[in-house]
């Protein structure tokens, strides 16, 4: 995709512009234009802006990918670690420091392939920490490969006659392993995106956010904006988000409701 | 050499209480002042059939290794003690069940198969433990009691471990042990007394009741709960559980926290977390563990963030021998992982060393910003020894964090290149210091940088600091050095005592050799222990590994081949081994 220089300055103009700018580190983001994960950026940087968290109380551990890259570019403390190792690594962080607020930021690649490991202990170990799964189904930092969330036939250079494989529902699997506070967000909903994590946050034990996202340079064919737009709708107005085997049901049911899924009530 | 030197060998199959044996043994003659080094061997699997022994050995001196020779074997399984006979001394003394139960097979009994000159002790174990209490169960004890008064052992400290270790169990089971014990000693000592030796009398003991018997797992433990850790984050693996166990109740104790991870990358990501926010943490792992860590110990070299990592190595590669010892992973140690990724490694050679350097990597760990690892093996940590208990001083547990100065506030640069390779390390909550650490090769201020200069800059840096650490390093510890040594000895880890026996044994026999003990495997004392090897005609470096991967690194310090000993048998090397190498080398 080709970005004219005037795109790329209106891009940065409305981040320096934004209240984002004051948490934003020197380091610009990376990120290709029109990439969903300024979205993202946005929505936690505003939530830490409006609950008035000091920064240099804030730890952010990203690991390896495009969504890795983000802790560079917040103005908290940052650790980078290697791929796919952000639960654990924010374990430890977490149980040495209670006082701190810990995210844990990564791709599907990180989160689902490499690292899918983790999410079942941290969630039930009920560890409290804030982890944003940046979901565009693709790898893009390698120059775009199938993930593990990525659809049956999904065109790739790696998958030149379409993926053949099942892909992975994250929301359903954190489900599962019994986080006590499970949210399904959409990059180009900023604002939803503030308003869950203010939720999770708060929430004493481990919080899960599952955030759909585009990647506007390798994928043509699945999550794109225009595809995103028209999938992603609000959760039914009854919907009752303390109830563990509704949420269950009701995510087996529906790929594309957005907001807080469940949270554990005594928790 | 010592007066006293005797080893005591318990056989049994699983269930006979064989090893539980050894430990009132090793407990008893520690109480009545002897030195002891105690290490049993079982099978892997844990209801399977198999052999157990356990091997003590008893003297008046410190015990710097086993010894090749048993002096006594105590059989509570004849059929497997067989295979033990060919480790008895000349002259040894064999105590045996000579009323065994009618399934035992003829010919089974050790009497047929112990060469003449034995000194053979038929004690009725199991008629003995039926009298006193109601079972055959206590034929261990009964046992006991008949070596204690064939050496003249004072009945008191045996009296003592066995209420120690039955009397929550009520009146009944502690007086029937006791008299499980007493019916073995009485009985040993009417039917033999023209046999009983002073051996373990009151006045051979060197009545030094103050030292404490102590395992390297939990000298190792005790060292972390010293140095202040209070979060542990381990995955079960043969042989560096039983830390684990330890600090499972230990750390609660002292407000602290242990999660049991889902693997061991969990385990050192979790430790690198827990440092990064400015806690000391730790992690205990073996070989295949530790292999799976070392993609995060280079994280921990390249973002510049420490850890401890206690590696008990046990026979390799992959899933090797679990339960045996091995010195193989000291090359991956060191190189392990991507990259020019220098890290701290130590070795202990003996339990104190297990205790005192778990303590010391902390400081080390803080100051250098890297993962430092501590080398140990299967023996080591599992035997049992008898040491003066170390007392630490606040100083060798203080916090050796460097943090940033107010001047650097608002400007920080996490990565400053400096002299020492050192810069100063926030902790997340100190205002004004934020940066990300990473694993990328990044600037000073910490952001991604992979230009030319930049990483061969960072590379330095981050090399000058960790040579740097050599000034806070145990230096390389010399035995009988003198110009024009004919051979040198250089030897690490648990190895070590056994090749200082050696090199004693050696020198009263008028062969000019040193000891040289390597305890900082990396980064080493390059011009110490050249200036060692310089003085000598000939080095010999033993180690439990195929490759010689000691010599494989110091190797080139010396202006000719070092000769190596190596040894894979699974089983600690004898101090005799080293020193028929010694006189191979001698006699070329």
């Amino acid at each position: 995709m080709k970005t004219s220089g005037k795109v790329l300055a209106a891009q940065v103009a409305k981040i320096k512009d934004s209240d984002v700018f004051s948490i934003r580190s020197e380091n610009l983001p990376t990120w290709c234009p029109g990439c969903g994960y300024f979205g993202i950026h946005q929505g936690i940087n505003n939530a830490i802006q409006r609950m008035n968290i000091p920064h240099h109380k804030v730890v952010t551990v990203s690991g390896i990918g495009c969504a890795g890259r983000y802790s560079f570019f917040a103005n908290t403390y940052g650790l980078h670690t290697v791929h796919g190792r952000t639960l654990p690594v924010s374990t430890g962080v977490k149980l040495a420091n209670p006082e701190l607020t810990v995210f844990a930021v990564g791709g599907d690649g990180d989160g689902l392939a490499i690292g899918g490991a983790h999410l079942p202990h941290i969630a039930r170990r009920d560890i409290n920490v804030n982890y944003i799964l940046f979901d565009n189904s693709i790898y893009g930092l390698t120059k775009g490969q199938p993930s593990p969330s990525s659809p049956p036939g999904f065109t790739t250079k790696v998958s030149p006659a379409g993926s053949t494989e099942q892909p992975l529902n994250a929301t359903l699997l954190a489900l599962s392993y019994g986080a006590t506070f499970v949210a399904r967000l959409f990059a180009g909903d900023p604002e939803g995106i503030t308003a869950a994590l203010i939720e999770g946050i708060k929430h004493p034990g481990f919080a899960f956010f599952h955030v759909y996202t585009s990647c506007v340079t390798f994928d043509k064919q699945f999550k794109t904006w225009d595809h995103l737009k028209k999938w992603v709708h609000p959760l039914p107005e009854n919907y009752d988000s303390s109830n563990h085997a509704q949420s269950i049901a009701h995510v087996l049911e529906d790929d594309y409701s957005m907001g807080i899924l469940y949270r554990k009530q005594d928790s | 050499m010592s007066n006293v030197d005797l080893t005591v060998e318990i056989c049994g199959m699983s269930g006979d209480g064989t090893i539980a044996a050894g430990g009132f043994l090793n407990a008893a003659v520690a109480k009545a002042g002897f030195s002891v080094m105690a290490f049993d061997s079982y099978p892997a699997e844990i209801r399977g059939f198999g052999r157990c022994v356990t091997r003590c050995r008893i003297g008046d001196e410190e015990m710097l290794a086993l010894s090749d020779k048993t002096h006594v074997l105590i059989s509570l399984d004849d059929e497997q003690s067989q295979s033990r006979l060919s480790g008895l001394a000349e002259s040894a003394t064999v105590i045996f069940d000579n009323k065994p139960p009618s399934m035992v097979p003829e010919g089974a009994s050790l009497a047929a198969h112990v060469e003449a000159g034995t000194n053979l002790v038929g004690i009725p174990f199991r008629d003995l433990a039926a009298q006193a209490a109601g079972s055959t169960r206590g034929r261990n004890i009964v046992a006991l009691g008949g070596f204690a008064a064939l050496f003249e052992m004072p009945p008191e400290y045996f009296h003592e471990v066995i209420t120690k270790k039955f009397q929550a169990k009520g009146a009944s089971i502690l007086e029937g042990n006791l008299r499980c014990f007493d019916a073995g000693y009485n009985y040993s000592k009417e039917k033999y007394a023209d046999r009983i030796a002073d051996t373990l009398s009151s006045e051979n003991g060197n009545g030094n009741p103050d030292r404490i018997l102590q395992s390297g797992n939990i000298a190792i433990g005790e060292g972390a709960i010293d140095a202040g850790v209070r979060l542990y984050f381990g995955y079960p693996i043969t042989p560096a559980t039983p830390i684990m166990e330890y600090l499972a109740k230990a750390l609660p104790e002292k407000g602290g926290k242990l999660l049991q991870m889902e693997d061991e990358i969990s385990s050192i990501g979790a430790v690198l977390g827990s440092f990064y926010a400015g806690t000391r943490a730790m992690t205990a792992t073996s070989g295949p563990g530790f292999a799976l860590m070392t993609e995060l110990i280079t994280h921990g070299v390249m973002a510049e963030i420490p850890a401890v990592i206690i590696n008990t190595q046990r026979g390799g590669p992959a899933t090797g021998l679990p339960t045996k010892t091995e010195q193989s992973d000291l090359q991956a140690a060191v190189w392990g992982g991507p990259g020019d990724s220098a890290r701290i490694v130590l070795a202990a050679a003996n339990v104190p060393e297990c205790y005192t350097y778990t303590i010391k990597c902390f400081q080390l760990a803080e100051k250098y910003q890297t993962p430092v690892i501590v080398l140990t093996d299967f023996f080591l940590n599992n035997r049992v020894e008898t040491m003066a208990p170390i007392s630490i001083s606040e100083e060798e547990k203080a916090d050796w964090n460097i943090y940033p100065d107010k001047e650097d506030q608002n400007n920080f640069h996490r990565y400053r290149i400096t002299e020492s390779g050192i810069s100063p390390r926030p902790k997340p909550g100190m205002e004004g210091y934020s940066y990300t650490a990473t694993g990328l090769e990044h600037s000073e201020k910490g952001g991604p940088d992979y230009t030319p200069e930049n990483h061969m800059a960072m590379n330095s840096k981050r090399h000058r600091k960790i040579e740097g650490a050599l000034n806070d390093m145990p230096v390389p510890e010399e035995y009988f050095v003198e110009d024009n040594l004919d051979l040198g000895v250089i030897s690490w880890g648990s190895t070590f005592g056994a090749a200082l026996e050696a090199v004693q044994k050696a020198r009263s026999n008028g062969i000019k050799v040193g000891a040289l003990k390597i305890a900082s495997i990396y980064p080493f004392h390059a011009d110490l222990i050249r200036s060692f090897m310089e003085k000598c005609g000939n080095i010999l470096i033993p180690e439990l590994n195929y490759e010689g991967q000691l010599a494989g690194l110091i190797g080139h310090l010396y202006d000719k081949d070092v000769i190596k000993l190596n040894q894979t048998t699974g089983v600690p090397i004898y101090p005799v081994e080293i020193y028929q190498k010694i006189n191979e080398i001698m006699s070329r």
